[in-house]
């Protein structure tokens, strides 16, 4: 994986490192320093449940500069909240629709259900991200 | 409630596409239950006009309020500074609010961000359903509370048509038959005999078909 996300970095250009905001609930990702290696510019926003992802933020992010949003939720029925990721899920596939609509590309927002713990599923989705990403290239309303 | 939906992004884009500086305004009564022009959906419209614009390479100044109710002058006023400011208003409160702001700020164009669509309530979260036409002349009380008027699809006043199946509207089979749960009710109060009651066809000059309405009332009238 990481090396499709260099080739795809290298076809959009050199020395695009794409800048991710990551929203993360306490609860799926306890130590989000395991995002660190993924050699995009990360920027981590900690919440207490997955039903603290507004749609403003998302859109607040790629305002902010970043190329792409990702939340990171408990899977379904893991909720410590009950709803929380189930929430989470569908505002940020509203703002896909929106951003789709805009022209920005709804690839740039997603969402991942990770289970607690599991520090490599969350690095996958970054992974995965960063690679839509540099096929998208930067952000054009950064 | 007054039930109202946003407009899609790009009508949006192209309604505020003249104004370098714009004002979202929010109502904080019935479009923010409603999920259309709220603090948050103000928040976001803003949000996303700026992203679109800026896309398009336009520079474009987006200011966001809330205010409690549009459709009361006292509240409108807390907005004169930030529309005093800006080029144009996108209010998203019913069209009541879009007419009440335009009143009041009159060198300002004031352009609507939702479709204000029914009358209605909160069947379930997410759920916001029809239920009164503001016809101008309450039946309710010959109905079991139930108003054929906003809730039957044919508008029968002398129902059933007898083509709901299970208790579904013929027309959809997302739609409760409203004469079904009249005479249910009916039959749980034990007053099925108000059904034999024949009713005429109504005046609707008391509805919006006898012109724009109007409600006096001397007594606040200083």
């Amino acid at each position: 994986m990481a090396l499709s996300v260099a080739k795809a970095i290298s076809a959009k250009g050199k020395g695009f490192k794409p800048r991710i905001t990551v929203f993360h609930c306490v609860s799926a990702l306890t130590d989000a320093s395991v995002l660190d290696s993924s050699g995009c510019d990360i920027q981590v926003v900690k919440m207490p449940c997955g039903i603290a992802t507004r749609e403003v933020f998302l859109l607040r992010a790629l305002e902010s500069g970043a190329d792409a949003v990702v939340a990171l939720v408990c899977p379904e029925g893991q909720c410590r909240h009950l709803q929380g990721n189930i929430r989470a899920a569908k505002r940020v596939a509203r703002m896909k629709k929106l951003v789709d609509e805009i022209g920005l590309d709804g690839r740039r927002l997603n969402l991942f259900n990770i289970s607690r713990g599991d520090a490599q599923a969350a690095e996958r989705a970054i992974k995965q991200t960063a690679s839509d990403v540099a096929s998208l290239g930067p952000n054009p309303a950064a | 409630m007054i039930v109202a939906e946003q407009k899609p992004i790009a009508e949006i884009k192209d309604i505020v596409a003249p104004y370098s500086r714009l004002l979202v305004l929010g109502c904080g009564t019935c479009v923010k239950t409603c999920f259309a022009g709220g603090e948050d959906e103000v928040a976001t419209m803003a949000s996303a006009l700026r992203l679109a614009f800026k896309k398009d390479g336009k520079s474009i100044k987006v200011e966001e309020l809330t205010v409690e109710r549009q459709c009361e002058d006292e509240f409108i006023q807390q907005a004169a500074p930030c529309v005093a400011r800006n080029h144009a208003v996108l209010s998203l409160a019913c069209g009541v609010g879009v007419q009440m702001v335009a009143s009041r700020f009159t060198r300002i164009p004031v352009l609507p961000g939702v479709n204000t669509t029914f009358m209605g309530q909160l069947e379930k979260p997410g759920l916001f359903v029809e239920r009164c036409l503001g016809c101008g002349d309450c039946i309710l009380d010959d109905f079991a509370g139930i108003c054929p008027m906003s809730r039957c699809s044919k508008k029968l006043l002398n129902g059933p048509c007898g083509g709901s199946q299970n208790g579904k509207c013929e027309v959809s089979p997302d739609i409760d038959c409203a004469w079904q749960t009249i005479i249910e009710r009916f039959k749980a109060f034990g007053q099925m005999d108000r059904l034999t009651r024949y009713y005429p066809p109504r005046n609707w000059s008391r509805s919006y078909a006898g012109g724009p309405r109007k409600l006096v009332r001397e007594d606040h009238m200083v």
